[in-house]
């Protein structure tokens, strides 16, 4: 499972030379920095890392929002229509990204927010909050009535039962929401590569696509650009295990 | 806590839309005041975007010293350079030049798929008035012009001169000098030779030539070589000028295709050739392994650096006088760009013997440059290769620039057609259809 | 904030409380579907009515009726992107949820038990890494992989004797879509395994008891009693990665671009190709509309299902 990062690792370190000479497997002789230094400026790293951090941090949070108040509603509330509402959620998330693309490009141009990163912002946090909203009213829904009941009579308005009563008994299932729409916002490729123009607003992840395409660029470099596009995911990644964990025990305790 | 989870968002919301409409208004300032200039350089003050999509080859070097000269000459400028790459241009092309994220001058690929559809729908400046009155005209050799030129069709050759070229760019045949000693070859003048050539390399269990087809697009480099062996200069114009019918199972498609296959049959390419990419291909041409690599001028400058292990040379496809080749990508200036005369600035220098004598110096084949300088034989042999084809009138461009999106066509046929899955005729048939298709509908 | 006296009022205070907690909830909905209308239902509309056009993406779009259809219904490429969908939703939906069903099982059941929490994080986070990577990256990854000539993947097999299993994965048209089934299945069996491992730890653990008196195996219990529980995961699961599946478009823009030939081609890349690079975005429009229509009839018949499973439970 583990062995193409390590190849990636191995990579990233050797020279160019190195790689030519003795090919992809072996070990590097030193720690060669060369290629990762190359990469981090041609590709404006620190940058892209801000960039990638905003949106993601911005479409994680924007996305729970959103997701919660309509799950609020359709799971809770269990307003007329509650199947209607959500097949008209969820076909968001049907929408292959293709679709919106044109459309959406000169909706933002006429506002002028092309080629910003609010654009993608929304546009993601909004596709998103159709998955968490599945999701979330999924989870509503099969909440205890009693507990709901038991609001009314301590005589709780619809904001106080949402925020002190719901959102800490959904710790766990934000918490995983959360993760996961950071790390897919994280991952995104198609709407940020059409949305961002300018290399200053570009992610991570375009960096690295574009490391891969451009036409001199050599096996060391598009290692080294990997590599340093997984490191962040992997610190994530580290973090979100013990947020997962700490979010389920907490979930437990009723 | 909860409620300061919704404070958190509200105040991200905010504070991402304040952000926004800030920088939104900032560049709108800055290119107001950058739309006036004034006589002298030193005096001018505003903003340059440059795009490329070149990275540590000649052109990246050419270029880099040029936007240097530039800073120099326009002390008082900002010089916004970003680097693009093909698949970006490619895709997002046309949103970006209709949008205010214009840059002012930038790398664009010739033919009637890129440089003729974005004028055809006005996206791009015409340069006809400019090129003439700063005497670009007698730089670039005439038989440039034809990728310089569109019509309102976005057709090639003639009409408006919207793009202008800085270095010229064909394929031709690299080969391992060490190998062909060792096995006893000679530089062919034929193809029958080039044949013979191979059919020992193959008889010796070596794969003769090197060849990534996990993309497609390098086959059809080979292949149109072996088109043109049966081809015109008639059949030329018909296929890129759209001014006569295609035969599509003519002479020359037909013996292109037959040729390409008898070739994958007779073991001249890897068996696995379509599960290797083009980088692959050419470290197998650099680590040794595979005597010849029939590509572009783009990869010299990098064969010149990174092969030390053995001495190699070019030399074009033997036999025939059409050779695929062009004048190179094109500067063009978008028509929503704020920096016209800037830009012409740029590119006066990119054409300037000191550039172009860098873009020499590093692998490439400029226009313009001291060749005196040269003493690497064999960027000289590239200069002298290219020389000769102009001179034969012999420029024969690249197979996907009639059609827009050709290259997909082509490059999965093509892969059909080395795998054996498909026959040539059929070949010939389905790379036919999108391209009638599309001449009919600009009718 | 008004402060209820209940002394007094209570009939009429528990009546206000229950109706305000009722009724009213549609206010909540608005934003969201606001956002959604703007971003979602706005270019649907626009694609559809696309789908009846020529037009390359800039200047006035040309009315041609059906004609974009007539063209998908005798292009091979559009039948070949669909049928390779449909294998690929197939492979890759059941697959991974299957394997994350036992080794959610397994991992909760017998390695919490007997080794704690630290390991079985250990291994789910494993298995859920490449869920993390963008795929990009896993392209790159992939593609060393299954290199003919030197990829470790042949490179193993011929260590170990098995050469005539080794192929030409990406290259070879046979082998290409299997290659890329393997690499969406790798990729997606964190997911489902994430998801049950969190549904396992919301099943309240009394429901076991008459189980375990019984002398049921873990394995029984399992499958009577505990993934009958998760059913609303399950459901989650399935649909979201049959969608996920329908829309690949990142693996295959990575690896092969649709190639060798047809064989990888799938809608989502086939429209892409036609929106930026064949300047044909009717005919884009088209594809991603009959597209959008199918994963909507799916998506539909699911949420039926799951609808009336929970009104019945």
């Amino acid at each position: 499972m583990l062995f193409p990062f390590a190849l990636i690792t191995n990579n990233s370190f050797k020279t160019e030379t190195e790689y030519y000479a003795n090919g992809p497997y072996s070990l590097f002789k030193s720690l060669n920095l060369d290629a990762l230094k190359k990469v981090w400026n041609l590709m404006t790293y620190s940058i892209k890392l801000r960039n990638s951090i905003v949106i993601s941090l911005s479409v994680a949070l924007l996305a729970i929002g959103i997701s919660l108040l309509t799950a609020f509603a359709l799971g809770i509330g269990k307003v007329k229509g509650k199947s209607f509402f959500i097949v008209f959620f969820l076909m968001a998330f049907l929408l292959p990204q293709e679709v919106l693309v044109y459309p959406l490009y000169y909706l933002f141009k006429l506002v002028g927010l092309y080629d910003t990163r609010l654009s993608v912002i929304i546009i993601i946090s909004v596709l998103y909050s159709s998955f968490g909203t599945y999701f979330l009213s999924s989870v509503f829904s099969a909440f205890n009535r009693e507990l709901i009941e038991a609001a009314e009579l301590d005589g709780c308005n619809k904001l106080q039962l949402l925020f002190r009563i719901i959102v800490p008994l959904s710790m766990p299932s934000l918490s995983i929401l959360f993760v996961f729409f950071f790390i897919w916002s994280w991952n995104e490729f198609f709407i940020p590569l059409i949305f961002l123009v300018s290399n200053d607003n570009q992610t991570i992840t375009i960096a690295m696509a574009m490391a891969q395409d451009q036409h001199g660029t050599t096996v060391t470099s598009q290692s080294a650009a990997a590599l340093i596009g997984v490191i962040p995911c992997i610190i994530f990644f580290v973090l979100f295990q013990r947020t997962l964990t700490k979010g389920i025990t907490l979930g437990s305790i009723k | 806590m909860k409620k300061s989870l919704l404070w958190i968002v509200v105040m991200v919301l905010s504070i991402s839309m304040v952000a926004a409409f800030s920088f939104a208004g900032c560049k709108a300032a800055a290119e107001a005041a950058a739309a006036v200039a004034e006589e002298t350089p030193s005096d001018v003050v505003g903003t340059l975007k440059i795009w490329d999509m070149e990275v540590d080859n000649a052109f990246s070097a050419s270029w880099g010293f040029a936007r240097e000269e530039f800073k120099a000459m326009y002390p008082n400028v900002t010089v916004e350079y970003e680097m693009k790459t093909f698949e970006q241009m490619e895709q997002s092309g046309k949103m970006f030049l209709n949008s205010a994220s214009v840059p002012d001058v930038m790398q664009c690929c010739s033919g009637l798929s890129r440089a003729g559809m974005y004028a055809s729908e006005g996206l791009l400046t015409d340069l006809t008035a400019v090129a003439e009155a700063r005497g670009w005209n007698d730089i670039t050799p005439p038989s440039f012009q034809t990728t310089c030129r569109y019509n309102e069709q976005g057709v090639m050759g003639s009409g408006n001169l919207y793009g202008v070229t800085n270095y010229g760019d064909f394929v031709m045949v690299y080969y391992n000098k060490d190998m062909f000693t060792q096995y006893g070859v000679e530089v062919p003048t034929s193809l029958a030779e080039l044949e013979a050539v191979c059919d020992k390399f193959v008889a010796e269990g070596i794969v003769p030539i090197t060849l990534g087809g996990l993309t497609g697009w390098p086959i059809g480099h080979v292949w149109w070589e072996l088109v043109l062996y049966n081809a015109d200069r008639e059949l030329i114009n018909n296929y890129f000028l759209y001014t006569g019918d295609v035969d599509f199972q003519g002479e020359a498609f037909a013996s292109g295709a037959e040729k390409l296959a008898e070739w994958a049959t007779k073991g001249y390419f890897d068996p696995n050739v379509n599960g290797i990419s083009y980088d692959d291909a050419n470290v197998a041409f650099v680590q040794g392994q595979t005597p010849i690599n029939i590509t572009g001028g783009w990869m010299f400058g990098s064969f010149l650096e990174k092969i030390t292990d053995f001495d190699w040379g070019i030399f074009l496809m033997p036999g025939k006088n059409l050779n695929q080749g062009s004048g190179g990508d094109l500067w063009v200036v978008p028509e929503k760009a704020k920096n016209k005369d800037l830009a012409y600035a740029y590119i006066d220098l990119t054409l300037k013997e000191e550039a172009q004598t860098i873009m020499a110096l590093v692998g490439g084949v400029p226009i313009n440059a001291d060749l005196t300088q040269i003493t690497d034989q064999k960027v000289l042999d590239l200069n002298a290769a290219f020389s000769t084809i102009v001179a034969n009138d012999g420029m024969a461009f690249y197979p996907d620039w009639p059609v827009p999106g050709y290259i997909n066509v082509l490059s999965s046929n093509l892969q059909e057609l080395l795998a054996g899955t498909i026959t040539p005729e059929e070949f010939n048939n389905a790379i036919s259809i999108p391209y009638n298709e599309y001449k009919e509908s600009r009718e | 904030m008004t402060h209820k006296d209940y002394s007094n009022n209570t009939k009429i205070a528990t009546l206000k409380a229950s109706s305000s907690l009722k009724k009213g909830y549609m206010v909540f909905l608005i934003p969201g579907v606001l956002l959604f209308l703007l971003i979602f239902v706005f270019p649907l509309l626009a694609n559809v009515v696309l789908s009846f056009t020529r037009w390359s993406g800039i200047g006035t779009p040309v009315w041609v009726g059906f004609a974009n259809y007539m063209k998908a219904i005798s292009d091979s490429n559009f039948w070949a992107s669909f049928k390779n969908s449909l294998l690929l939703v197939i492979a890759v939906t059941t697959i991974p949820t299957l394997i994350g069903l036992l080794l959610a099982g397994f991992i909760f059941e017998r390695i919490i038990a007997k080794f704690g929490r630290g390991i079985a994080n250990f291994f789910r986070g494993g298995f859920y890494l490449p869920q993390i990577v963008p795929v990009v990256v896993l392209g790159i990854m992939w593609r060393w992989i299954l290199q003919p000539n030197w990829g470790v993947l042949n490179l193993s097999l011929k260590a170990v004797g098995l050469d005539m299993l080794a192929r030409n994965w990406f290259g070879s048209a046979s082998t290409a879509l299997p290659s890329i089934m393997m690499m969406m299945i790798w990729m997606q069996i964190g997911y489902p395994l994430v998801i049950f491992i969190a549904a396992l730890q919301r099943i309240d653990p009394t429901v076991y008891e008459a189980a375990d008196l019984d002398g049921a195996s873990w394995l029984q219990r399992y499958f009577y009693i505990t993934i009958p529980l998760i059913r609303p995961e399950i459901f989650v699961v399935v649909l979201t990665t049959i969608i996920y599946v329908f829309k690949a478009f990142g693996q295959v823009y990575v690896t092969t671009k649709g190639g060798p030939g047809q064989a990888t081609i799938v809608p989502s890349y086939f429209s892409y190709q036609n929106f930026f690079q064949r300047s044909l975005v009717g005919y884009g429009a088209t594809i991603t509309t009959v597209l959008t229509i199918i994963i909507g009839l799916v998506a539909v018949g699911f949420i039926r299902m799951q609808t009336k499973q929970e009104q019945e439970g």
